[in-house]
């Protein structure tokens, strides 16, 4: 007899993760935030996550979460994602609440907790919104163009093109324990013995995939070598050729334009209605 | 062009010399193949050419290496990459970038070429890849992978093309594709081309001369139709001659030529008018409908596909139905892409069917987990290290048995490695063997599970040609518990020595379930399946031998020289 | 210089290290991701990472190239590929990554000797989850206005990084720390250099703290912990610069958001010109090393 547990694992091991994950890295569609240019978005994003840690005005912060909001949700972050994050953030901080209630025996923890929340829910959507549509190997010219060594954005793109291979390479040996193992015969408490024959493959699998890994990497840097990866990283020549294409055009200055003119709004609106 | 001369190399702290002045000219424009067996040096050789041996790997080198008047050794990588282009045997860790035009144009980007864009377009454009510009390298087929590899090499605009073992992991179809492409590198730009291959019927179709090397040392160079013609050098290196010069080298073995044809066209002018082509069986005979056996496995209606990135889902198998029995030898074949591996995966339980019903030995395999129906199914891997997941072989055949507590496993574990030869080999880890030693400890630990049903997939595949006979022995071997087994091959050799049953898989559905006979003996269900005939066959259908013979032995005890008595065939099958 | 002549590499190896580690790393990661979690109170039954990946290869290889790969191969594939990608918050979890792999990596003299491999193991989560306890406490402290003034706030947050901490280190630490990589680095030892054309490190059991001294390592140790430390307590220090000022900006209204903003963008700048040291670093520890060698 086969048990929900079972059917949950199947189904999270095989085809359907791997099919999920590689949407995920390679489903970015064309969004109104993935044209514009990644360097500007990345220093954009990192004004949103770093400015809301220093303000305590609740009208602000509480704008600046709308916008965010709304960017996200322009850059085609499903809603659901949204509510989920939001949902995560707030659970994240009931057992302080929880907790600082019974140690303090007031419900002012609650209420100083509030802001923190909403200052995590701006990050996080702002990196969502950016980072989600964002095009990896974009991402990594935006980094190379920051002066970020070349090593990184190699393994930018890398990643990016063997992250199925090692999938499959490592759904094949979990496979291969599955195939001559065996599953305990009993499930125990809340499957626990399923969960440790699991979670021991899970880790075993990885003698094989570090060995084999391992082979496959020495190709790799000896093509690297043959192709003059090493030869581009001690000259500019070839970063410079790289980073041409990228240029801040009319729909970047826009977008900057834009959010600053509804920033300085949400601000001045906040110091005149201070919640 | 190239002048190598003399060169030894030893990598740091190891005994043995890799290459043993080894001396050999490569002249402009030349198609050349190395062979030799494993361990003789090709790939060492080939990388002292772009500076590989001695700049990157550094140890000790003697011995000149000149490549179009630049001193190898004293050069760096870099500039000698711009004359040199190595395209790899495993291509599939050479491809570094997401899609194909970033793979076509990484090397001319990272030497600063302003018009690394050009040179990458013309590169796809040379070999056809055009339209797949902006696909991803991750979905593309093997065959097209290749073929980005060797466009990232030629974005360089290289004199020189070494191509490692370039049909290795290709399906027949694609194989040829390639050597098409490489030939018109060859003729069209002048591209001097150097190959590392093991089949020989490739060497003779397309290239100019070979080299055969042997423990570090260049043993000769030879014009190829010179080269292929030592036949019994050949074979005593473990080197198969194509199967028309092994034909024509046995019925020719008393007048002892100095040249023996190389290609189907040769080996069809020497033997018009000068042999008598016996009848065969006929080919309804060889298909008498034995009594079958017990049904083993049954599938009906079944279906299979998966969600692509897109969520659209994609079939793979569809409605697909098939019974095999007891004592019953399968081939599947058919193209890259038909559905072979996914049939063998569904049967072993590695995914279930999502439509139709499966039972195996009569129960379904839905019902069962995968561990549960492993304890009758054997599924053995195309890639053997995947199936290497403990640090020696005795404990990788003592898996399954050890997680069912099975007493007294010593002995039998001792029978099969006995029986696989692996007696040697028992300490070592499997990743660390060669590639024919890896595939014997595969199917050791298959056989190991005492299963009723055994699945191979590409059992042959990349494997030299000593092996693969090797390979071939064993899988005949396969007696006692084993009631059924199915092979997923590209290998038509393989299908006609060793299949009861073929089945032609395209597209997911069964194009023909029939015999290796009655398959050779039909074009129009080889071409739309994209399965090529061994090269016998298409030298009986010249000569006008029907039913078409399918391998050498009965080749040679169909055909009579005119006007000689009966053929000394018995011997001539024992020398084979 | 023991350590650094016997785990020294060619640049070509250096990389084959960095990219093996970062797959690795990477890969164990997104499937931690994917495994399911549950919670009973406070205290969560979930793997955060296979430790025992970046510790087994720092402690066979070098644990510069391992570490950096390891915390590398984390960013690229199980945030940026997968989605997940935080900005700036990316930099605190590589940091603390980095410093305790590293450490790790060089406490073990010999790779055989399952003391040291365990308190290696030990070590290395602990530090990376130490780090990750003071930047999660930072985060309230300074999120929170007035935190210290909320009663029983600033026990809770500590109460409960302490709970996380045992809890991690427990599963992390341990569970998947200390054991596989008991089990996995023997296996691994002297198999899986040759792969990569590189020649096992020698067994040596006795070893001096003096060998843990030398001044090229500490360097690093410091740098990066250095490092760590601005990037941790900097916006800190930026909150005492906002007080130092509001008196001085009184005469403006709500100026104190401003002034949190520009030194907002201050940090931005440092953490930039920190990014771009950490990697840059690497040459520098080289030249540090080679140095030292010729010293000696």
């Amino acid at each position: 007899m086969l048990n929900v547990f079972q059917k949950l694992f199947s189904k999270l091991s095989v085809e359907n993760i791997k099919i999920e994950l590689m949407r995920t890295a390679y489903g970015t569609e064309e969004t109104v935030l993935s044209r514009l240019d990644p360097r500007m978005l990345i220093v954009w994003s990192l004004f949103f996550t770093t400015v809301p840690w220093f303000i305590h005005n609740m009208t602000i912060l509480i704008g600046l979460a709308v916008l965010m909001g709304v960017l996200a949700y322009m850059a085609r972050v499903s809603p659901l994602l949204i509510v989920l994050l939001i949902i995560g953030v707030i659970s994240q901080f009931t057992y302080l609440i929880f907790v600082a209630l019974f140690l303090g025996g007031t419900f002012t923890a609650l209420l100083a907790v509030i802001p923190l929340t909403i200052k995590i829910m701006i990050i996080s959507l702002s990196s969502m919104a950016v980072f989600t549509s964002m095009d990896p190997e974009k991402f990594s010219d935006a980094l190379l163009s920051f002066g970020v060594p070349g090593k990184f954005s190699f393994g930018v793109s890398y990643g990016y093109r063997m992250l199925p291979i090692l999938i499959e390479e490592y759904q094949s040996i979990i496979q291969s324990f599955r195939l001559r193992g065996k599953m305990p015969a009993k499930k125990g408490i809340l499957y626990w013995r399923y969960i440790v024959y699991f979670l021991k493959i899970s880790v075993l699998a990885f003698y094989p995939m570090m060995l084999n890994t391992a082979k496959r990497t020495r190709t790799t840097v000896e093509a690297l070598e043959i192709r003059g990866f090493s030869y581009s990283e001690e000259n500019d020549l070839a970063k410079k050729l790289k980073l041409k294409a990228l240029k801040m055009n009319k729909y970047d200055y826009q977008f900057v334009a834009i959010t600053s003119v509804i920033t300085i709004c949400i601000i001045n609106i906040g110091m005149f209605y201070p919640l | 062009m190239i002048s190598i001369n003399s060169v030894s190399f030893r990598y740091p702290g190891s005994e043995n010399w890799v290459l043993k002045e080894a001396s050999v000219d490569i002249e402009q424009g030349e198609f050349t193949a190395i062979i030799g067996g494993n361990g003789a040096g090709k790939s060492t050789l080939c990388k002292t050419l772009n500076g590989l041996i001695p700049s990157y790997y550094v140890g000790d080198f003697e011995g000149t290496v000149m490549v179009d008047g630049l001193n190898a050794a004293t050069t760096s990588v870099a500039v000698l990459s711009e004359k040199v282009a190595y395209v790899y045997q495993d291509f599939e860790n050479q491809l570094v970038r997401p899609t194909v035009l970033d793979e076509a144009i990484f090397s001319p980007l990272n030497f600063g070429y302003p018009d690394y864009m050009e040179r990458g377009r013309e590169a796809l454009r040379i070999l056809g890849l055009s339209h797949l510009e902006k696909e991803h390298i991750w979905q593309l087929s093997g065959g097209q992978k290749h073929l980005v590899a060797l466009a990232g090499a030629l974005s360089l605009q290289p004199e020189i093309l070494i191509i490692d073992e370039p049909v290795a992991q290709l399906d027949p179809a694609h194989a040829t594709e390639l050597y098409d492409k490489l030939k018109m590198l060859n003729e069209e730009y002048n591209k001097t081309i150097i190959v590392i291959e093991h089949h020989t019927e490739f060497i003779a179709n397309y290239c100019s001369s070979v080299i055969m090397m042997e423990q570090g040392s260049v043993l000769w160079k030879k014009p190829v139709k010179y080269g292929l013609s030592l036949v019994e050098e050949l074979m005593d290196k473990n080197i198969h001659p194509p199967q028309v010069t092994q034909a024509m080298f046995q019925l020719k073995r008393e007048q002892k030529p100095k040249l023996f044809p190389i290609t189907v066209q040769e080996a069809k002018a020497e033997i018009q008018g000068k042999y008598e082509i016996l009848p065969g069986p006929h080919l309804f005979s060889s298909q008498v409908s034995q009594v079958k056996g017990v049904e083993t496995i049954s599938m009906d209606g079944v279906d299979y596909g998966y969600k692509t990135i897109t969520r659209k889902r994609k079939p793979i198998i569809n409605e697909l139905s098939l019974t095999c029995y007891e004592g019953e030898k399968i081939a599947l074949v058919g193209s890259n892409g038909a559905g072979k591996s996914t049939l063998l995966k569904m049967i072993s339980g590695l995914v279930k069917p999502q439509g139709g019903s499966m039972l195996v030995n009569g129960q379904s395999t839905s019902k069962l987990s995968m561990e549960q129906l492993a304890e009758k199914v054997a599924y053995i891997y195309q890639n053997p290290e995947e199936m290497f997941i403990e640090d020696s072989i005795y404990k990788d055949i003592d898996y399954f048995l050890k997680a069912r507590k099975i007493a007294d496993r010593r002995e039998f574990i001792e029978e099969i490695i006995q029986r696989f030869h692996l007696e040697e080999l028992r300490e070592r880890d499997g990743r660390l063997l060669s590639g024919g030693q890896q595939r014997r400890a595969s199917l050791a630990i298959g056989i190991a599970m005492k299963p009723s049903i055994v699945l191979l997939d590409e059992p042959t595949a990349s494997l030299d040609i000593a092996t693969r006979k090797d390979m071939m022995k064993m899988l005949n071997n396969l007696n006692g518990f084993v009631k059924t087994a199915i092979v997923a091959t590209h290998d038509m050799e393989l299908v006609a020595e060793w299949a009861s049953r073929v089945i032609v898989l395209k597209g997911g559905i069964i194009l023909d379930d029939t015999t290796p006979h009655t398959l050779f003996s039909n074009p129009a269900l080889l071409r739309e399946a994209s399965l090529v005939a061994p090269q016998i066959v298409t030298l009986s259908k010249e000569v006008n031998m029907y039913p078409a013979a399918i391998t050498t032995e009965e080749f040679l005890s169909r055909v009579k020289q005119v006007g000689v008595g009966g053929g000394s065939v018995e011997c001539v099958s024992k020398a084979l | 210089m023991k350590l650094n002549v016997e785990r020294k590499l060619t640049q070509s190896q250096k990389m084959m290290v960095f990219v093996l580690s970062m797959a690795l790393f990477g890969l164990s990661k997104m499937i931690t991701e994917i495994l399911p979690s549950n919670e009973i109170g406070p205290i969560e039954f979930s793997v955060s990472y296979f430790a025992f990946i970046p510790l087994i290869l720092c402690v066979l290889f070098h644990p510069l190239y391992a570490a950096l790969g390891a915390s590398v191969g984390k960013i690229i594939f199980a945030d940026l590929l997968m989605g997940d990608f935080s900005g700036i918050g990316e930099l605190e979890g590589f940091i603390q990554l980095t410093v305790g792999m590293y450490v790790a990596g060089l406490i073990v003299k010999n790779p055989l000797n399952k003391v040291q491999l365990t308190i290696a193991a030990l070590v290395g989560v602990g530090m990376d989850q130490i780090l990750s306890s003071v930047v999660d406490i930072t985060k309230v402290w300074i999120g929170i206005e007035g935190f210290d003034a909320v009663p029983g706030l600033p026990e809770s947050i500590v109460l409960l990084e302490a709970v996380s901490f045992v809890n991690e280190m427990v599963i992390t630490g341990v569970l998947f720390g200390v054991i596989p990589t008991l089990i996995l680095v023997p296996r691994l030892y002297g198999k899986i250099e040759p792969l990569l054309g590189m020649k096992p490190r020698e067994k040596r059991v006795n070893a001096s703290m003096a060998e843990f001294v030398k001044p090229g390592l500490i360097t690093i140790v410091i740098v990066l912990g250095f490092v760590s430390m601005i990037a941790e307590f900097m916006a800190e220090l930026d909150l005492n610069f906002a007080f130092w000022t509001s008196d001085f900006l009184l005469q403006f209204e709500n100026g104190y958001e401003w002034i949190g903003i520009s030194a907002g963008l201050i940090v931005l700048g440092l953490v930039l010109y920190i990014v771009k040291k950490i990697f840059s670093n690497k040459q520098q520890v080289e030249e540090t090393i080679e140095s030292n060698k010729r010293v000696l």
